[in-house]
């Protein structure tokens, strides 16, 4: 390979480097922690191919890929020319002044996930039936990421961002659906039983 | 990867050496358990840096090709409160309202056309969208 298309690209590329770095994080991230609250809803059901101990394998792998393609995406922007954000702008909300209210959706989705996510470790410590609890508040965090990249994200009016977070975000919704209509009970009409 | 299960012989377990065939029989699920576990996520891994590379070079292709979204809005931002500013110098202070209106459709069609090229040198002007605008401003250099 010849040096000049390297330096080409690299010059090309030098001022956003990190500004594409973490779009492309970002979109990671998106698909990673979709794929990961998909495969933990399914954990509870039959997956052609797949067992039960399968699924925690997969579960726990794209959690932490999420969580680094994260930690990659917020980084990375510390390196941004343009926006010159501090590493506090990046990781406490409502202290940027870049779009206030979307990059704190971000920050605190984020925080969401890196703090109930890795708590599956500490679970014998939290008691079991507690850390079940907490862990439902991870879709809640992810909800929040998704509600962050369709507001701020550079490519949120793409086309193909839209299509890519559609085909990512629908199943796991759907399963999400599914799991809060399975936990609802509603009341036994007390008209039925008289009659 | 064959089930150690079924290329147990089923006649071993009632025999003497019971309690070691099945404790060895553990032994092998457990490490095809962990085996599979590991190419899971190798596999997860594999994919995740695969997703990274493929979103960063299809992001990297449409801001070197022109068609960066953030990119575009910019210079027609640019371009817009640019015209803005000559509009209003040579509309002088009495009739602003109206003419800042008809200003900024104008602009609007204006900026479509010409984006890039009125977008060089435009810095000192844009002070007050600076802060409002989102994207880098170093984009004419990679847009040619």
């Amino acid at each position: 390979m010849s040096l000049i298309p390297a330096t080409t690209v690299a010059t090309a590329v030098g001022p956003h480097l990190f500004w594409i770095t973490s779009r492309a994080a970002g979109v990671a991230a998106l698909i990673l922690s979709s794929a990961s609250v998909c495969v933990g809803l399914s954990m509870g059901r039959r997956v052609k191919g797949m067992t039960g101990p399968d699924l925690r394998v997969a579960h726990e792998a794209l959690s932490l890929a999420t969580l680094a393609a994260l930690l990659v995406h917020g980084l990375t922007l510390l390196g941004d020319g343009f926006l010159k954000l501090s590493l506090s702008e990046v990781a406490i909300p409502f202290l940027s002044s870049y779009k206030t209210f979307w990059t704190s959706t971000g920050i605190i989705a984020f925080w969401g996930l890196a703090l109930l996510g890795p708590s599956y470790y500490l679970r014998r410590l939290i008691g079991v039936q507690r850390w079940k609890k907490l862990h439902r508040f991870t879709a809640l965090a992810w909800i929040l990421g998704i509600v962050h990249s369709l507001g701020e994200g550079t490519d949120a009016g793409q086309t193909w961002f839209l299509a890519m977070t559609a085909i990512a975000v629908v199943p796991p919704l759907i399963l999400l659906g599914v799991r809060w209509a399975g936990s609802y009970r509603p009341p036994r009409p007390i008209q039925a039983r008289t009659e | 990867m064959q089930p150690k299960e079924s290329d147990n012989p089923s006649e071993s377990r009632p025999s003497g050496a019971g309690a070691s065939d099945g404790r060895a029989l553990a032994a092998a699920k457990r490490a095809q358990m962990r085996l599979r576990a590991r190419r899971i996520r190798r596999t997860i891994a594999t994919g995740a840096a695969g997703l990274f590379a493929t979103a960063f070079l299809g992001i990297y292709v449409q801001l070197a090709s022109g068609h960066d979204p953030a990119l575009v809005a910019a210079a027609a931002r640019r371009s817009s409160t640019s015209t803005n500013a000559t509009a209003s110098t040579k509309s002088g202070s009495s009739s602003g309202g109206e003419s800042s209106s008809s200003g900024q459709s104008k602009t609007s069609t204006s900026s479509t056309s010409s984006g890039e090229s009125s977008s060089t040198g435009e810095e000192s002007s844009s002070s007050s969208s600076a802060t409002e605008s989102s994207e880098p401003s170093s984009v004419t250099t990679s847009q040619s």
